[in-house]
Order: C-alpha cells, then sequence, then structure tokens
C-alpha cells in the first residue's frame, strides 16, 4: 500500500480544524483521526487490486547503439472498477527509459498500451526490471501497490560506426575482381574468364590458344580466391577495458571486427568470430557458404571486457583446434602491450604462424602521442618519457611480431577500422589469403 | 548494409508479480515476530515479583550501603514496630508519647511540617537537620563546625553514648546557644563527641517538655555499610530503644499549583499535536514509499588505457628519476630515427652517432653526448643533473629530430 499526498493534506487540514475548533471538546479529535482512519480504509478497500492487473508486451528487442527502441506495455484491468494511479515500467538507469512512470486510468475491464521509449548508453542487453502498479482509491487519499515481473530484453548492437568506410572499401575490392585483367597473377588467384581484348589490358595476360581459336585477341582475367576462412578473436581479457578517447578497447576492436567482417563477406571469404580471455566467450562458425554477419553482430553485443589477465596458451589452442583445419587468416584484435605480449603470445607465434596467416590489429592511444609530445616543464617532460617508453615498447614488439611474419595494424581509434580493411585488401590483392 | 539480426531470443512472456503479498509477508514475519513475542514474554515473567526495592540515602527499605535496612531489621527483631513514614501526616498520625521518630531527610520538610512535628509528643531522633529544622525541633542548638575524623570518642555522661564507646560520629558539630543556657537552667542537656579543638559535639540531647530530641551530626553510624563498626550498632540502638519507631524519610516534595508550559497552552493547540503528529507520519510515509524496487546494473569498470604510463610518468616525476627519463627519451628518438637514416634495428651507438653527424654537420662528440649519454669515462651527464637539464634534453633532442626530417 501507498499513501498519496492528499492524504497528508487531508491529516494537515484535520489538524487545522482542531488548532481552531479544538474548545468544544475531545470528541472532535477523535472524530477527525476516526473520519481520516476510516477514508483511508474506504480508500485500500475500494481501490482495485494491484496484484491482478494482466501485463503484455512488444515492441523492439533489437537496436543499434544510438538508436532508440520503443517497447509497448499493454496494461489490461480485469477488476470491476477503474484503475486509476501510477504505472512504472523499470529499466535499469543505463537504458535510459523515459518516462519514467505513466499516469493510466483503465476502466473495468479493459486495457491500455503504454510505450517506453529506451536509449541505451552502453552496448548489450538491458532487461526489463520490473513493473509497478499503484492503484489509487476512488478517494485518492492511498492506493495499492504491487511490483510484477514482465521479463523483456532489448539488445543494444555494437553501433559500427566505420560503416560508413564501407562503400569505399568495396569500391576498392572490386577493383581486384575479375573486371580487372591488369591483376598479376598471383598464389591465391584462380582463373576467372576469357574476355575480348581491349586496349589497354597487359599483353602478357593474352591467351595465346584461345585467341588462335578465335578472331579477336582474346585474354584471361583472374580473382582473388573465394570462399578463404578469416578468424576474427576478440581479446576480451583486461587489456581491452582500457579506455582510449571514451571507449574501451573493445568496442574499438569490435568495429574494425565488423567493417572487416562486411568486407570479407562481399568478397566471398566466410568469416569466424572468437571472443576469449581465459576461456571461449563468444564465438560463431559458418557452415557452408555465405557469411553470417547478423550472428556475429549478435555474439559480439553482449560481451564485456573481463578483469582476468589473458591466456594466450588456451587461445592458441582453441585456434588450432577449431573444426578448421585448412589455412585462415586470424586476425587478432588485442593491445600491443610488450610484456602481457613477450610472455603469452610471442612464444606460441610460431606453432600459429605455421598454419595460418596471424594479423594482430591494436588500437594505439592518442593521449599516450599527446603525452610524448609534452615539453616545457619538468612535469610535462616526465610524463614524455613515459609515453615515450611505451611507445618504444610498441614499436619493439611490432617490429617482433612483424619478424614472426605476422601483419600488424596500429593505427588510433579513428583510423583502425579502415586501416585493417586496407590489410585485408592488400593480402588479397597479394593473393596470400 | 549490415542486416540486424532476428532477436536474442524470444522474450518469455510468462509474467508474475513479485511484491510480498499478504499471506507471504505473514509467512516471512511470523518466525521474528514469534521470537521477539517470545523474548517479551520471557522478560515479564522473569520481572514479576522481582521488584526492585526503594534506594538511598538512611533509606529504611534500602539494602544499599548508605540505606538503613539492617537497623531497622534489628530493631524489629528487638520487639520494636517500625513504622516507615513517607509523609508528615503519616509520621504525625503513628506517632504518640511512647513512640521515638527518626527523622532522616528533614531538607524535604516545609516550615509547617516541622511545626507539626515538633507539636506532636515523643522522642525524636534527628539525624543531620537542616538549619529551619533545627530551629524547629531542638531551639537554641546551632551548627558550630564540622570534623573530618571518622571516629569519636563519647567523653560524655550520657549513658547510652557510654555504653556504645567509639563510634563513626564524624559530621557536622553542634553547640547549645550560651543565651539559652542561661534563660532556662532547668533544661539538661547533654554533648557527646565532641570534635577537636571545642567547635561543638556531634551528639546533642535535650530534654524538652514533650521528650527527648538526640541530634546526630550524621546518619553514618545508622547505614549498612557502617552498623557493624567500633560502636556503631550499640550506639544507634541505646538511642532509639525498644520503643516503637517512627522512620520519618519524607518524600521529594511535589509543587503543586504551578502550571508547565505545556499546560498553559490553550487546550486546542495541545489536541492539535495528535492530529499534527497523525500527519507528519503520513508525510513520512507518502515520501518514503518508492513507486517500486531500485534497479540494479553492473556497472562496467572505467579505466584510461593511458593508465600505466600515467602512473609510470607520476613515479618518474615523484622520485626525480631523470637518469630513467632521459634514457627513455633517448630510446625514443633514436628508435624513431634508425628507419630515417637508413639503419637496422641492431645498429650499433657508433653508426648512428656517424650517420646523424654526417647528416646534420655536427660534431659527433655532442651528438654521441646527446643520443647516448656520457660514457663511463667522460664523467656525469649534464642533461640529467637537475630538472632543467632533462628540460633542455628533451628541446635538444626535438631540434635534432626537426634537422633529420
Amino acid at each position: 500500500m501507498a499513501i498519496t499526498g492528499k492524504a497528508v493534506l487531508a491529516a494537515f487540514t484535520g489538524t487545522l480544524v482542531v488548532l481552531i475548533a479544538g474548545s468544544v471538546g475531545t470528541w472532535l479529535l477523535w472524530t477527525v483521526l476516526i473520519a481520516l482512519a476510516a477514508a483511508i480504509v474506504l480508500d485500500l478497500v475500494l481501490a482495485p487490486s494491484a496484484r491482478k492487473v494482466v501485463f503484455e508486451r512488444d515492441g523492439d528487442s533489437s537496436i543499434r547503439l544510438g538508436e532508440t527502441a520503443s517497447v509497448t506495455l499493454l496494461v489490461a484491468n480485469p477488476s470491476r472498477r477503474t484503475l486509476r494511479g501510477r504505472v512504472r515500467d523499470a529499466w535499469a538507469p543505463s537504458a535510459g527509459a523515459a518516462p519514467r512512470a505513466h499516469t493510466v486510468r483503465i476502466p473495468a475491464g479493459e486495457r491500455r498500451r503504454f510505450t517506453t521509449t529506451l536509449t541505451p548508453q552502453r552496448r548489450g542487453d538491458q532487461r526489463a526490471a520490473g513493473v509497478t502498479v499503484r492503484s489509487v482509491g476512488p478517494l485518492g487519499l492511498a492506493a495499492r501497490q504491487c511490483t510484477h515481473a514482465v521479463p523483456w530484453s532489448v539488445r543494444a548492437l555494437p553501433p559500427f560506426h566505420s560503416r560508413r568506410h564501407l562503400p569505399g572499401k568495396l569500391a576498392r575490392l572490386r577493383e581486384l575482381d575479375g573486371r580487372h585483367s591488369a591483376l598479376v597473377r598471383g598464389q591465391g588467384s584462380e582463373f576467372d574468364s576469357l574476355r575480348e581484348y581491349v586496349p589497354g589490358d597487359d599483353v602478357r595476360s593474352i591467351d595465346w590458344r584461345a585467341t588462335a581459336r578465335r578472331d579477336g585477341v582474346v585474354v584471361r582475367t583472374w580473382r582473388p580466391e573465394r570462399d578463404r576462412r578469416i578468424l576474427l578473436v576478440l581479446d576480451t581479457s583486461r587489456t581491452s577495458a582500457g579506455r582510449v578517447g571514451d571507449t574501451p578497447r573493445l568496442d574499438h576492436a569490435m568495429d574494425a571486427g565488423l567493417l572487416l567482417a562486411a568486407l570479407a563477406a562481399k568478397a566471398g571469404d566466410r568469416v569466424d568470430l572468437l571472443a576469449y580471455d581465459r576461456r571461449v566467450r563468444a564465438q560463431v562458425r559458418t557452415h557452408g557458404r555465405g557469411s553470417r554477419i547478423p550472428a556475429i553482430v549478435q555474439a559480439m553485443a553482449p560481451l564485456e571486457a573481463e578483469l582476468v589477465e589473458s591466456d594466450p596458451t588456451g587461445l592458441v589452442a582453441t585456434i588450432l583446434g577449431g573444426h578448421s583445419r585448412t589455412r585462415q587468416l586470424v586476425v587478432l584484435l588485442t593491445d600491443l602491450n610488450a610484456p602481457a605480449m613477450e610472455e603469452g603470445l610471442l612464444p606460441l607465434l610460431p606453432a600459429l604462424t605455421s598454419r595460418h596467416l596471424v594479423m594482430v590489429a591494436a588500437v594505439n592511444d592518442p593521449r599516450i602521442t599527446e603525452m610524448a609530445a609534452g615539453r616545457g616543464t619538468a612535469r610535462a617532460v616526465y610524463t614524455a618519457a613515459a609515453a615515450e617508453r611505451a611507445l618504444t615498447d610498441r614499436r619493439r614488439i611490432t617490429a617482433e611480431l612483424r619478424r614472426h611474419g605476422v601483419e600488424v595494424v596500429d593505427a588510433d581509434p579513428d583510423h583502425i577500422a579502415p586501416a585493417l580493411a586496407d590489410a585485408y585488401i592488400a593480402l588479397k590483392a597479394q593473393g596470400r589469403l | 548494409m549490415t542486416a540486424i539480426g532476428t532477436a536474442p531470443s524470444a522474450p518469455p512472456s510468462e509474467t508474475a508479480p513479485t511484491s510480498v503479498g499478504p499471506a507471504d509477508l505473514w509467512r516471512r514475519i511470523r518466525g521474528p515476530v514469534g521470537f521477539v513475542s517470545a523474548l517479551v514474554a520471557l522478560a515479564v515473567l522473569v520481572s514479576l515479583g522481582a521488584e526492585r526495592p526503594p534506594e538511598g540515602l538512611l533509606e529504611p527499605e534500602g539494602p544499599n550501603p548508605e540505606g538503613t535496612r539492617a537497623l531497622v531489621q534489628v530493631l524489629q527483631q528487638r520487639g520494636s514496630n517500625v513504622t516507615v513514614a513517607r509523609g508528615t501526616d503519616d509520621a504525625v498520625a503513628a506517632m504518640s508519647g511512647k513512640s521515638v521518630l527518626v527523622l532522616a531527610g528533614s531538607h524535604r520538610l516545609r516550615p509547617e511540617e516541622l511545626d507539626r512535628i515538633s507539636a506532636a509528643s515523643g522522642d525524636r531522633v534527628l539525624i543531620q537537620p537542616t538549619g529551619p529544622a533545627l530551629q524547629a525541633l531542638a531551639p537554641g542548638l546551632e551548627m558550630t563546625g564540622r570534623t573530618d575524623a571518622d571516629t569519636l570518642e563519647p567523653q560524655c555522661g550520657l549513658p547510652a553514648a557510654q555504653a556504645a564507646g567509639s563510634a563513626d560520629m564524624g559530621g557536622e558539630l553542634y553547640t547549645l546557644a550560651s543565651e539559652r543556657q542561661a534563660a532556662d537552667p532547668a533544661e539538661k542537656s547533654a554533648g557527646c563527641y565532641p570534635g577537636q579543638g571545642g567547635a561543638g559535639d556531634a551528639l546533642v540531647q535535650l530534654d524538652g517538655g514533650t521528650g527527648t530530641t538526640t541530634v546526630l551530626g550524621t546518619g553514618e553510624p545508622l547505614t549498612n555499610a557502617r552498623l557493624a563498626h567500633e560502636g556503631n550498632a550499640a550506639l544507634a540502638l541505646n538511642l532509639i530503644g525498644d520503643r516503637d519507631v517512627v522512620w520519618l524519610l519524607p518524600d521529594p516534595h511535589v509543587e503543586n499549583g504551578q502550571a508547565s508550559l505545556v499546560e498553559l497552552l490553550p487546550r486546542s493547540v495541545r489536541m492539535a499535536a495528535v492530529p499534527l503528529a497523525v500527519a507528519l507520519v503520513l508525510l513520512a510515509l507518502w515520501q518514503g514509499r518508492r513507486l517500486g524496487p531500485l534497479v540494479i546494473e553492473r556497472l562496467p569498470v572505467v579505466v584510461r588505457a593511458s593508465e600505466t604510463a600515467e602512473g609510470r610518468a607520476g613515479l618518474y616525476a615523484s622520485r626525480r628519476a631523470r637518469d630513467r627519463a632521459a634514457a627513455a627519451l633517448r630510446a625514443g628518438l633514436i628508435s624513431r630515427l634508425r628507419p630515417l637514416l637508413g639503419l637496422g634495428p641492431d645498429a650499433t651507438p657508433g653508426a648512428v652517432v656517424a650517420a646523424v653527424a654526417s647528416r646534420t654537420g655536427e660534431d659527433p662528440v655532442s651528438v654521441r653526448a646527446l643520443l647516448y649519454g656520457p660514457d663511463s669515462t667522460t664523467g656525469a651527464d649534464r642533461f640529467s643533473a637537475d630538472d632543467a637539464g632533462l628540460v633542455r634534453l628533451a628541446d635538444e633532442l626535438d631540434r635534432l629530430d626537426g634537422h633529420l626530417r
């Protein structure tokens, strides 16, 4: 139950009445108190039960972060009296639910629809916390209150800001396609088609046998091999919790990974996903033809960085023990953290690089670069020295990784996604996939 | 472009009330409620029949050290009828010609009550009486001093005191006013237990018309704690004797006829306090009732990626680690310069210095001192001697960097 402001007002009015007319006798005091108590009890009795209200939910269950979802709540009043009062559809604070509560008036036996809009501030699943009904009595003095569990969840998917780079990268990808015969034949290229020679084509690509059978000159075209396998590995250990700008490293990695996945899907490659710290947090495997970008997006959505040290041995074992025995491109989205890498991943790299092509992508922190440029005061120079040391470590680990034959993509948050896409396109152009 | 996938899972549509209902509430609280009520019942049972006796100074029913229950019980065993009076009315009604009145706490009596007591017949024992009490019940006697000594000797002819011997009579001392002595030589008086220096006697007995009045300068010999000391018990029993005893320890006086502040308020204002309290309780309930429970949320950790570097910068600065800082700055520049100079990662310092010197035309010795610091032979590094030197090193390295780009 709950008391309304009106009951408080009534009690204060009663106080005033007793104060002014108290001299008539004690019976006035008792009358006021009993009348107040009776009115409150009567109101409670006459208010329709908040417990018996029936709910139904509907609405969006999946949005991209930054968008607004609307979730509707159908409130049915099965009682024989009009339900008046407030209904609160409670969500976690970061869900950005609005309005906080609805003022309702539902006649007996009818139902009403209320819409709550959610603007999540974080990626991941937002779950409805409960619906509270406060049913006020006819006098408006007291109310019956009950909270119901009405489950619903809205998944905020990664925002995929880098999708604006997609058309440009797709255009570059098409340049590699068979329509351009100028392409040099490489390891990962396959025969595409024969077509008429047009001025400008490389004369080395003329297929003389075919030309001999026809009137005109015929050239061979090549295209990059399709159906290569790409494994995106998201490192969800402690290093990915660090925020670059206002966003965790993990989210930058997801953004870059999604652009690569979308691009690879268009290029006809198959993309798998593995999120790993000390155990597998998420895994998406592609079976058969075609890519499963939606599945990857869904799998990424609830991932959070765990505050544990990563386990490179387990990671390498998981990658090598995967269902695919064939060569694949392993894109490791992590941080170039020198001590962690030197102790963990570096010694295990040969096992990985002997079977697969490995690419490491990491976001560098513009703040470090900014710190390294500090001059003038002693404090600024000490800061610059510390930042310089971090940068030197990073350069050293990058050189070390390249020595192991690993492709390293190291770019600031704004450029990591296009840089990773470019690295992929370059590999494809060289036929190294 | 990328299609948003299907819903994570079909959201379950199972709805259920989560608030506790009346039956649930009862099931939840009946345990604690039962436990508390059992405790209360047990406490009530234990406290029944265990009434706490009154305690206080010279309290005839008090078992405390300052009480006098022991003396009262001894008197009763010896056949005296002890009446404990809490007010003048009771005391006067119980007094008779054969009884003895023991008056303790005379400060609680008003003048008219003292007058009534003085009018009643019978012997009186006054214990440490106040000035007005002394004047009304033992006229002519004055308090003339105090003694701090514990035990005094009787030194008088009073049989009761002589038989008892020394007693813990240290306290107020009295003297009979000389004009009174002169005015009525027939009146007999005896003073015992004199204090040092002739300041007066701790026990004075006056023989008046209605009976003897004995004034004790202290109630100490009568208390439970001291009754067994010296001749205390004998003195007390001798003084009070085998007569009926009226022990008057007046209750604190309750002032009538004065109204408190609350009573002066109009009746309606006093009555309005009740609905006001109700209104305030309702106000608290209204404001205190939340529309549904709080929603808890697991918050992500917020940590900057640059935290390690910033922490290291703080350590460098706090420990003034100029050598480390200089080494880091130099190593950073050299690793950036090497590709520009066409040198590999394993280039020797000599090669780097030579390449830089040839590109910039600077003196190789100063370039070496800038990029690698001093040799072990040439002495201290001028850049890491103080903070200003470190700032200068950073600027010099920047200048060299600018030259080579």
